[in-house]
């Protein structure tokens, strides 16, 4: 290697124009040594090739001569040694990738991990003078908040000795009246509801797509769980509303029902689903609740459905049902949820929140584990599917032409992920 | 003397005003001698005017505050009559600003607040003024001889749609008319501005709070007071955008301590913190006496 290199600076010497190797930035140094090195490095004979008088020629250069101190001479030369220059080339971008990695990957990380330790810190709690979740939770009306699933429909703990899961839990993301699409997903995972297999849907299972009404059916069909999403919120509000102000009847045709709907003007579509949901689709989708408790699963601890997310550190009881619909991210300071897409996303919050109780009991606690709570939601289908160890997001976007996807989770906790392609129904 | 001078010589004001300004002292006036209602340094275009000891009564009514104490009742009856008013009428109304935030809190009015803000739709404000405008109402109330009467009253202006008449934003009031207390009526309305430039579904007021109709609609029902009340769909974002995060987290506000265990606010004097007992238990409620004629749906 050594004398290889060595002879790519003798080619420099030779050659003139430095093209014939094609490598343009050595003919360039080429060019800038010509200014810096003496007259006798240019000699084409044996004395430059051979390298037993190689060296001799370095230490005992001409530039002796010059007037120069001796160790500018040094460096002088080393700078114009080709090999040097190379190596300060290698050194300097080693360097920028380095620093590159650390400003972009490790420091924000890095900071990511400080901020949300210090977010959780009861002494930032007493800081900012509180967090979220100490007001006396508002009722609402018509709005179950918390339902826990039926036992004998949880997979059992022990992993099947032979053969498939004897029960298995599909949890699917967020549908939007994408019924084709269900069924197919169905099919993928061999859905059989008489072998043991429980469908919950993490809400959002009506509007924008083709077919809500079917996937409502299907559903009911099924007996499936379900959480509200705030799809379901928004439609089924307005279904209690047109209901009570007797307006529930009106012909779609004749938009300007009443001097409501003429002011308001961007939930049309959400009236027209109200209006075509029947007396029992209606009645169904009010009996899913903002949070399902799904009960404990090896590996997973405590499974929570939540249609958008969980604020850490708040009992189930105490979270506030409208962000449990619509959160997306998390103020660190004060823990306050927020349907905007841009700051701290929940799950990360959330993530950190589990393992720091996990790493707390893991010591004194043999099944630490099941003390854990482990989120499974869709909503966010800007992240798509996301999962992480606490939480798992299954919204892939299906309406957008993305995927539906499912997480199967068998005997044991043993838990994956089926997906279908979607076609995209949001053009135009 | 002085009384028919005043009186003569504020038929006279109102004559040249018009509705210019709010229902005249004379022509409303319960009990009292004098109009203490600040109008006479306001300009002449402002319809509601505060009165001149507090900004929260209305100076027709009253010539003074009620003790803290006495208040808390007194405004509780108000919303509790004015949100039942509404729903008997089919008029759609909410709660808005610093009284959404008490119902966030603990769903009670702020103890430490005579403030209360509501709103309504633009067409319900015209329904209002067509048919309610300048009414009494009568109410029965638990342990209050010959209950209290309550006026609607629509400023006229109501029908100016820009933020441009800044001395009219509330467009109505519910006065209690045995204290002077009041609720800020804002109608909500299509904001035409935005609404060119492209944003559909921008709302707003004439007191320049701006809205997206989703925020707003579908609304929520839930209790305020211990009587049904309607909530805008994203509430937490609403007060978060108005009053930033800590207003939802903060356990310590003016002189108030939020008592996580009781969830209410005590009053704190010193280092102690004294319980604020409520007069009044929650399910005695006022009742209506005098009829409705319209309803809107």
């Amino acid at each position: 290697m050594a004398t290889l290199l060595r002879d790519h600076d003798n080619m420099d010497v030779s050659s003139d124009s430095g093209s014939e190797d094609g490598f343009y930035p050595r003919s360039s140094s080429f060019h800038l040594s010509q200014y810096s090195r003496p007259l006798i490095d240019f000699v084409k004979n044996e004395w430059q090739t051979n390298s037993k008088y190689h060296y001799h020629s370095a230490s005992s250069s001409p530039s002796n001569t010059s007037d120069a101190p001796r160790w500018v001479q040094i460096t002088l030369s080393l700078i114009a040694a080709p090999r040097f220059r190379r190596y300060v080339l290698v050194y300097v971008i080693l360097l920028i990738s380095c620093w590159a990695c650390w400003k972009q990957v490790l420091s924000p990380r890095l900071e990511e991990h400080a901020a949300l330790i210090s977010s959780l810190d009861v002494h930032t709690k007493d800081q900012v003078g509180g967090w979220f979740g100490t007001n006396a939770l508002p009722q609402f009306d018509d709005l179950v908040k918390i339902r826990t699933l039926d036992p004998s429909l949880l997979p059992s703990d022990t992993k099947a000795t032979s053969g498939p899961s004897q029960r298995r839990l599909i949890v699917v993301g967020d549908v939007h009246g994408c019924k084709a699409e269900l069924v197919k997903l169905l099919e993928k995972v061999s859905f059989n509801p008489n072998n043991g297999d429980h469908l919950i849907f993490t809400g959002d299972m009506i509007n924008k797509g083709p077919d809500s009404l079917g996937v409502v059916d299907l559903a009911r069909k099924y007996s499936a769980s379900c959480v509200r999403g705030n799809h379901e919120d928004r439609v089924l509000l307005l279904r209690h509303e047109m209901y009570a102000a007797n307006t529930l009847t009106a012909d779609d045709a004749s938009s300007a029902v009443d001097s409501k709907e003429e002011f308001l003007s961007t939930d049309y579509q959400e009236r027209k689903l109200a209006r075509q949901l029947t007396h029992d689709q209606a009645k169904w989708l009010d009996t899913c609740p903002v949070i399902l408790k799904v009960g404990q699963i090896p590996d997973m601890g405590q499974v929570v459905v939540v249609h958008a997310g969980i604020v850490p550190g708040v009992p189930l009881e105490k979270q506030d049902p409208a962000s449990v619909m619509n959160m997306r991210t998390i103020d660190l300071d004060t823990h306050v949820p927020s349907s905007s897409k841009s700051g701290m996303p929940w799950t990360k919050l959330f993530n950190k929140h589990q393992s720091l109780l996990y790493s707390d009991l893991k010591e004194s606690d043999p099944d630490a584990k099941a003390s854990t709570t482990t989120v499974i939601y869709g909503h966010d289908a800007s992240s798509s599917l996301n999962l992480k160890t606490y939480t798992k997001g299954l919204d892939s976007r299906c309406v957008k032409g993305g995927k539906l996807t499912a997480m199967v989770i068998g005997d044991g906790g043993e838990s994956s992920t089926v997906s279908v392609k979607c076609r995209n129904y949001m053009d135009g | 003397m002085w009384l028919s001078w005043l009186s003569r010589s504020l038929v006279l004001l109102v004559a040249i005003a018009q509705v210019r300004a709010d229902a005249d002292f004379m022509s409303v006036r319960t009990s009292l001698a004098k109009d203490y209602s600040g109008k006479g340094g306001d300009p002449g275009e402002k319809y509601f005017h505060e009165s001149t000891f507090h900004h929260h009564y209305d100076g027709r009514f009253a010539s003074n505050t009620l003790p803290e104490s006495e208040s808390a009742p007194y405004l509780s009856a108000l919303i509790q009559t004015y949100l039942s008013t509404m729903s008997d009428i089919g008029a759609e109304t909410w709660i808005m600003h610093g009284t959404l935030l008490a119902w966030w809190w603990n769903q009670k009015i702020f103890p430490w607040d005579s403030d209360l803000d509501v709103q309504i739709s633009e067409p319900t404000i015209h329904f209002l003024a067509e048919y309610y405008n300048m009414t009494e109402h009568h109410f029965n109330l638990p342990g209050v001889e010959g209950g209290r009467t309550y006026l609607l009253e629509i400023n006229p202006h109501y029908v100016v749609r820009t933020t441009a008449d800044w001395r009219n934003v509330i467009d109505a009031r519910w006065i209690d008319t045995s204290s002077g207390l009041f609720i800020d009526i804002t109608a909500v309305r299509k904001d035409d501005d935005r609404r060119r430039a492209g944003r559909k579904g921008a709302m707003m007021c004439k007191d320049k709070h701006r809205y997206e109709e989703n925020d707003i609609w579908p609304l929520r029902e839930s209790l305020f007071e211990g009587v049904s009340v309607k909530i805008p769909y994203e509430y937490t974002k609403l007060l978060q955008e108005e009053y930033g995060s800590k207003s939802m987290t903060q356990t310590s506000f003016e002189g108030h301590k939020f008592n996580e265990d009781t969830k209410i606010w005590d009053r704190i004097r010193g280092n102690k913190h004294l319980s604020r007992l409520r007069g009044r238990s929650l399910d005695e409620l006022p009742s209506r006496t005098s009829p409705l004629e319209h309803r809107l749906s």
